[in-house]
């Protein structure tokens, strides 16, 4: 298998389009990503995923259209979440663990009821198929992915102040429930648009793994945020590319290469964190006096 | 007009009373400070006045304003009780600090030069100007603790509510932060602070209110460190054996707890048990 075959393979518009699609959520996924992980609510995005599952099956179920209905159901699913979070002693584990069970569950009975339509089944929605996706559907998701990257950029002060200190941002009087919930409707959007062509697995893996890959070598947080977009971008190109060459599913392709990725990085991480330690950019941190009274020698 | 006053004030968890009716009041550039021992209420009673926990009783006005209606919170620079500064994803110190002029921008416009001059000029001022760059996981804790320092006084306030700043921070940050928090009030800042030990940024307070079991039952002179630690000279800093390993206790001005081995009766320390 040559370079020049697999560059052969997209001369076929399919092989554009899972590229285009791919590159993109590559791209965004990240951006909302990287709050999220600043959240600590890293699955979040396999959370609202599930629940999209629910939301498509009940498209089938009343033959609309699966992208709005979906989009109806995880939205309405994201702000349910923030309600219970900021009301309620629940805590987002808690509401997380619900939304997994309750949504795939509830995906799985409604198509169910659903299946003597003889409509498609939810496999194609977990694992996505890019090499299906129609022109329109490179477009939503190109569309949708502006959007939410253009936000996530323009309010990334902001939406770094809630996520990291929640408390204090309250105090500098800033909107934190709306931005709370403004960042869990981006997370469903980014979910259900791009879940139909890339699939619940790469879209939910692509928002974390670029993250929290570039950031074991970044120190800033806008320097993880930029990074970790490129990371998401590259991943997901080399991901089309290999899985073309090797005429395998493009979604898997990509989480896999992420995942190995990750790891490579965390082992040189560890190697280049130790050669920092000895020469680093600022001086350690000073020892902290004893602050105790020794006892006098008798 | 006082820059904060709170009247009668109740704070319940679950049906249980923390703060049962407290008064306090701060007058434009007062230092004073909330003591009590733990469980007291004294950071309970904070919160309330930040609005982070909601009151079951009584009026907060900051300004002037009823909090609830208080909208100006760029006027207030606030150090929460210490959690470091370090989250989930790599942050600066000065993106850190950068939070406290959020208050002071439009949602959505970017960073004016004034914003980034306050920024720079209170890293400064707790002296990490050199470390804005570094990563503050990378920080110590007293380090951290002092990112926090300055992201309040990035916001250029009128009244620095300080909850505990001071715990697990060495006594040579504390008494840099003392000249620090001295500065501000001296360039008319009010100052609340929560505390339970005395120390370096006691010094400057003009008045103290005791909590003692979500009641105030001190609002005066501040309590007076006695003993060795009385001695201006003390820089609370043993690394070697003192010279006098019991100090005598005068017993006459209130006492708040150091622990040390001087002992003297339990009743008279605030601590109380």
């Amino acid at each position: 298998m040559n370079l020049e075959q697999v560059f052969g393979y997209f001369e076929y518009e399919f092989m554009q389009r899972a590229l285009i699609s791919a590159l993109v959520v590559g791209l965004c996924a990240p951006a909302v990503g990287v709050f999220l992980v600043q959240k600590r609510l890293a699955l979040i995005g396999d959370g609202l995923g599930h629940i999209a599952l629910t939301g498509v099956a009940i498209g089938f179920l009343t033959g609309a259209a699966p992208l709005w209905t979906t989009l109806a159901v995880t939205v309405a699913a994201s702000v349910v979440m923030e309600l219970l979070r900021s009301h309620s002693k629940t805590s987002g584990d808690v509401a997380l663990a619900m939304m997994f069970y309750g949504g795939i569950a509830g995906g799985v009975y409604l198509t169910g009821i659903a299946s003597d339509k003889g409509v498609a089944n939810l496999q194609q929605y977990l694992f996505g198929s890019l090499l299906t996706a129609g022109w329109s559907e490179v477009w939503t998701i190109v569309v949708g992915g502006a959007v939410v990257a253009a936000l996530m950029l323009v309010l990334r002060p902001w939406l770094t102040a809630i996520c990291a200190d929640e408390q204090y941002a309250r105090v500098s009087g800033l909107p934190v429930g709306a931005l709370n919930l403004l960042l869990l409707v981006t997370t469903a959007v980014t979910v259900s648009v791009s879940m139909r062509a890339v699939g619940l697995l790469l879209v939910s893996a692509l928002l974390v793994i670029p993250v929290v890959t570039v950031q074991q070598f970044t120190r800033s947080f806008k320097a993880t945020m930029f990074a970790a977009m490129g990371a998401g971008l590259l991943i997901a190109g080399t991901g089309v590319l290999a899985s073309a060459a090797k005429d395998v599913p493009p979604g898997s392709t990509i989480v896999l290469i992420g995942v190995a990725v990750f790891v490579a990085t965390a082992l040189l991480a560890a190697v280049v964190g130790r050669l920092r330690r000895t020469r680093r950019g600022h001086l350690p941190p000073e020892g902290e006096p004893l602050e105790v009274e020794l006892p006098a020698k008798a | 007009m006082p820059v904060l006053n709170v009247h009668g004030a109740t704070v319940s968890y679950g049906g249980r009373a923390v703060v049962r009716g407290a008064d306090l009041a701060v007058a434009p550039g007062e230092a004073v400070a909330l003591m009590g021992a733990n469980g007291s209420g004294k950071s309970t009673l904070i919160k309330a006045v930040a609005g982070l926990v909601p009151l079951a009783g009584g009026t907060i006005e900051l300004f002037g304003t009823p909090r609830k209606r208080f909208r100006d919170w760029k006027r207030v620079g606030y150090v929460p009780q210490r959690t470091g500064a370090a989250s989930g994803v790599p942050s600066t110190a000065a993106e850190v600090v950068s939070q406290g002029r959020l208050a002071h921008r439009l949602i959505g416009l970017p960073a004016r030069r004034a914003d980034r001059e306050a920024v720079a000029r209170s890293l400064a001022e707790v002296g990490l100007a050199d470390h804005a760059h570094c990563s503050v996981d990378t920080l110590s804790g007293g380090q951290q603790q002092r990112v926090l320092i300055a992201r309040a006084l990035a916001t250029d306030p009128d009244l620095l509510i300080m909850d505990e700043p001071t715990v697990g921070v060495d006594a040579e940050t504390q008494a840099a932060l003392a000249e620090v928090v001295a500065a501000r009030i001296d360039a008319g800042c009010a100052v609340l602070l929560v505390t339970h030990e005395l120390g370096p940024l006691t010094d400057r307070l003009d008045r103290a209110v005791v909590l003692a079991d979500g009641r105030v039952v001190h609002d005066g002179a501040p309590p007076r460190p006695v003993g060795e630690h009385a001695d201006p000279g003390h820089e609370h800093v043993h690394p070697h054996p003192s010279p006098h390993p019991l100090p005598k206790l005068d017993g006459a001005a209130p006492r708040i707890s150091f622990g040390n081995a001087g002992g003297g009766t339990d009743a008279d320390t605030w601590d109380g048990r």
